[in-house]
């Protein structure tokens, strides 16, 4: 693995010329001939059942083409996965404002809106639950779908993780604290809304170009709904104009949508979201309250920890089953306890739904525990970067979990990396001794994380690769992993050159598309580099081995004689064959040129009602360190700077890695202070960016990163992982940081600027104006 | 109603409703689409344009008021050749692009800046990117991008003008 001549070394995204040119066509920027505009009705209310949907009116609406209802799908068009709760358009009843309704194709987006308009929709209002807490109360309204086994219908499930008696092991500890702390809900705010652009095909089947992370789930979901074969749905992934988690479950219906209408219609139709349409409709992060219980000893050994939190997933179930089996996991933090318990609970409301966010129920669960590690450390009096050390998990420890960390643990590194890149000693002690009367303090917190490798025990975890050598001897690649942004295609680019010992530029890896790639589970969870990037890895090895034949062959000598100097092949008469000849002499010997490469995660399980087991195969681990000015008259923290150092394992794509970790840390600046995509009474209170604020230019300080390379043995080249875990510590570092600065612990997720300068928020009132207004303008 | 305006250096006439906007013209009339529609509302910078070299939110400007203007879109930004140009090379280099759907709109506005601010500070070059959202990449690398290319233009004309005095 020495001397490696393309992964690690500097590198230029494979898609990046098209993107700065304007050239990049993403599915808005799509438009066929005789191509229909499509728009969707919405609910207004945020729970009722449909008493009439009439549709024939907006079929007598000018340039109106066709429209689509639940009636238009198979089994009224159900879907969704862990749990089937979902459909296409909504059938008997809606579930929360923005819930589409009834799909509509026409000539143009202003016939399609008059189409949507001109429909006869009449909804008797139900009552609706707003609150989490109240969602399991016996009188309370069924928001979930009914069960059979006895349980409550908006209970979604618990998710435990247990090791020993916490309760009994407090008695044990010198110091206990318990607190409460909240996060509210993340709008992803990926630049380009959702859309899609489905073909009708000839054979009757239909071909859908999806912004979209997973092609195969939505493939799956159109065979379904539309009762086609597999081999008359294809699904295409354009460029996607960012994701983050937020554009599964929604475009999926989008999907089905556009497609039902395509082939009601027999021409293309295209649906693209409105800004406001995008934020009403679709799902978000999730807001979680825990309650945090800490038990040490004076000599800061932490020993025990019970965590207990509700999770609130709105209408729908999306993936927070996922989300909160995540979140138990992560719960108690990288830490080592001698006993531990974590209990969630997940639950339906009406409050818009809740689905995949970047760092997927660890962001939620960090903010919480990471400021109560620091709250234990103030109560003992250490330094948070000592106390952190001293209880963080290392190689050899066994986790709560009941997992031994065999190898790949970096955050003992990280710590000590950031502490001294950030100057830390020196600035909490001259920020402790800070004026009390000043009105602008400065502030430094810490945080440390993990974070699970792909999916864990959420299910069957592999991928695969093709590769292939075409006639002009260049290469392409398929996975059925998407590059949404994150840089994927480069890291399969650069590991099949390293395997191939060719120059990158001959390589091109193409968009998933159902048709080409093969089904490679879900793009999420951070999975792709370690998943997909080992299949292409053993893709490209199967290749090789065609090559090498052909190489001794040409040269006439042993396999074992022959090695390579930059792209040539030479042996033992030391004359350097080009690439080319022996890909020309591979084709003349008969062999392919093309070759499969499928790599499974190793073998995990864990236990749901015992709360044991070994929930991933590898974890990154990462610090952060965050220096504020908190401004108490205002409220206004600025943040001044960031430092981050995680383990990545090994790094395949320097400007990529650093890139996620910039992002990632934008989203957690956001997090952690102003981002809150409140819902009142069900209505999302902010629905464009005028309101909704993400981080600016001016609002992101400069960041220090930098990478702690703890290789796994398994991973390509001892690859890791990184987008997720980038974000999860961040909200907390500057909540950690605003605690030193001011004193005050903000226990609310965002600390903005009524929180930081009175402790306590402003009175809100919600309209549904705004809601109902956007859902019907152009 | 006739447009007349120069769009990208050439001279051109559109026949429009009136009461659409810039970005509208752009992307339905010209097929324009390196001009992004994200918000609508003029927060997002992702349709920035340079309107007589200012830059401006397209999805703001009312078609018909650029009549006898000058336009120009991120398809009007390149080299001679018709590759990209320095400031675009940069961004490719920095590693300054990863969705992409706003770079566009950056590579715009880093235009705008540097055509009136040769060598901005950091903080200078932060502030004229606070109109463009980026949700993927934390600003640096685009910042990076755009700080390389006041620098290399620098050079450039330093190198020019010494040409110049030694002739």
């Amino acid at each position: 693995m020495t001397n490696l001549k393309y992964v690690g070394q500097p590198a230029q995204r494979v898609d990046a010329l098209e993107k700065v040119m304007g050239k990049t066509k993403y599915v808005g920027d799509m438009s066929l001939p005789g191509m229909l505009y499509a728009r969707t009705l919405r609910s207004e209310i945020p729970h009722g059942r449909i008493i009439k949907l009439d549709v024939s009116p907006a079929l007598e609406v000018s340039g109106v083409i066709a429209v689509v209802t639940s009636d238009d799908f198979v089994n009224h068009g159900n879907f969704g996965f862990p749990i089937s709760d979902m459909y296409m358009l909504a059938f008997e009843k809606v579930r929360y404002v923005g819930e589409g309704i009834a799909s509509v194709a026409a000539t143009t987006p202003e016939a399609a809106l008059a189409g949507v308009k001109a429909i006869i929709c009449e909804i008797e209002p139900l009552p609706a639950i707003f609150d989490m807490a109240d969602a399991l109360k016996p009188d309370a309204p069924q928001v979930g779908p009914t069960r059979t086994d006895g349980k409550h219908p908006n209970y979604i499930g618990h998710y435990p993780v247990y090791k020993g008696n916490p309760k009994e092991k407090f008695q044990d500890c010198d110091v206990v604290i318990e607190q409460k702390y909240e996060t509210v809900m993340q709008e992803h705010a990926y630049l380009e809304t959702e859309g899609g652009l489905a073909i009708p095909t000839p054979e009757g089947g239909v071909s859908v170009y999806l912004s979209c992370q997973s092609p195969f789930i939505p493939r799956n979901d159109l065979c379904k709904v539309l009762g086609l074969p597999a081999d008359r749905v294809r699904v295409i992934v354009p460029p996607v104009g960012g994701s983050f988690g937020g554009k599964d479950d929604l475009n999926y219906q989008t999907a089905g949508q556009v497609a039902a209408l395509a082939l009601k219609a027999k021409r293309p139709v295209r649906m693209t979201f409105s800004r406001e349409e995008s934020i009403i409709a679709s799902y978000k992060r999730g807001s979680m309250r825990m309650n945090i219980k800490l038990g040490a000893d004076h000599d800061g050994t932490l020993k025990a920890c019970e965590f207990r939190s509700l999770y609130d997933s709105g209408a729908y179930s999306s993936q927070s089953p996922f989300t909160s089996w995540r979140a138990s996991i992560h719960a108690m933090g990288a830490y080592r306890y001698e006993d531990c318990s974590v209990d969630i609970d997940t639950v339906y409301t009406n409050t818009g739904y809740a689905g995949a966010y970047r760092g997927f129920g660890n962001t939620e669960v960090c903010s919480g525990i990471e400021q109560a590690i620091d709250e234990m450390a103030d109560q003992l009096m250490m330094d948070p970067i000592d106390f952190r050390l001293k209880n963080c998990l290392k190689v050899g420890d066994v986790t709560p979990h009941g997992q031994l960390l065999s190898e790949s643990v970096g955050l003992t590194d990280c710590l000590l990396a950031v502490r001294k890149m950030s100057d830390w000693d020196r600035k909490r002690k001259e920020f402790a001794n800070q004026s009390p009367s000043a009105e602008k303090r400065r502030g430094i917190g810490v945080t440390a994380l993990f974070h699970g490798t792909s999916l864990g025990a959420e299910g069957l975890d592999e991928a695969t690769a093709t590769i292939e050598i075409h006639s002009d001897n260049l290469v392409s690649i398929t996975s059925g992993l998407t590059d949404y942004g994150t840089g994927a295609r480069t890291v399969y680019t650069l590991i099949a050159a390293e395997i191939l010992g060719i120059n990158p530029d001959r390589i091109h890896v193409h968009n998933p598309d159902t048709n080409t790639a093969k089904d490679s589970g879900p793009t999420v969870a951070s999975r792709t580099t370690i998943l997909a990037g080992n299949s292409v890895r053993v893709a490209a090895q199967n290749l090789m081995q065609n090559l090498d034949w052909a190489a001794a062959d040409y040269l006439k000598c042993d396999i074992l004689l022959v090695h390579r100097v930059g792209e040539d092949y030479i042996g033992p008469s030391e004359e350097p064959v080009s690439w080319d000849i022996v890909v020309k002499h591979a084709r003349e010997m008969g062999l392919v040129l093309s070759a499969f490469g499928r790599w499974s995660a190793p073998q995990i399980h864990w236990d749901e009602e015992k709360g044991t087991g070994t929930p991933y195969f590898a974890y990154h681990f990462g610090s952060q360190v965050a220096e504020v000015e908190v401004d108490l008259k205002t409220g206004h923290t600025d943040v001044i700077n960031i430092w981050a150092v995680h383990d990545i394992g090994k790094v395949i794509f320097p400007q990529g890695a650093y890139g996620q970790l910039y992002g990632g840390i934008s989203h957690g600046l956001g997090y952690g202070l102003y981002e809150d995509l409140d819902y009142q009474n069900g209505y999302a209170q902010s629905i464009n960016f005028d309101t909704y604020l993400i981080p600016t230019s001016v609002d992101m300080p400069e960041i220090q990163a930098g990478f702690v390379e703890a290789t796994f043995s398994q991973g390509p080249f001892g690859a890791k992982n990184v987008a997720e875990p980038a974000m999860v510590p961040t909200a907390p570092t500057i909540l950690n940081a605003i605690a030193n600065a001011t004193g005050r612990r903000i226990r609310k997720l965002p600390a903005n600027l009524e929180r930081v300068m009175l402790g306590k928020e402003l009175t809100k009132k919600g309209s549904p104006f705004s809601c109902k207004v956007a859902l019907k303008i152009t | 109603m006739l447009i007349n305006f120069i769009l990208n250096q050439k001279p051109v006439s559109v026949d429009a409703p009136a009461d659409i906007t810039l970005l509208t013209l752009l992307r339905d009339y010209f097929k324009l689409t390196g001009t992004k529609e994200a918000c609508e509302v003029g927060e997002c910078g992702a349709c920035s344009v340079l309107l007589d070299g200012e830059l401006v939110n397209s999805c703001l400007v009312a078609a018909p008021s650029v009549t006898g203007h000058e336009v120009t879109t991120i398809e009007g930004i390149h080299d001679e050749d018709g590759g990209p140009n320095d400031l675009q090379r940069n961004f490719i280099a920095k590693g300054a692009v990863q969705c992409g759907f706003c770079i566009p709109g950056m590579v715009i506005a880093g235009e705008a800046l540097l055509a009136v601010k040769s060598q901005p500070s950091r903080l200078e070059i932060r502030e004229a990117l606070a109109g463009n959202l980026c949700r993927c990449t934390g600003y640096m690398q685009i910042v990076d991008a755009i700080e390389t290319t006041a620098n290399d233009r620098a050079h450039m004309r330093n190198h020019e003008e010494r040409e110049k005095n030694s002739q």
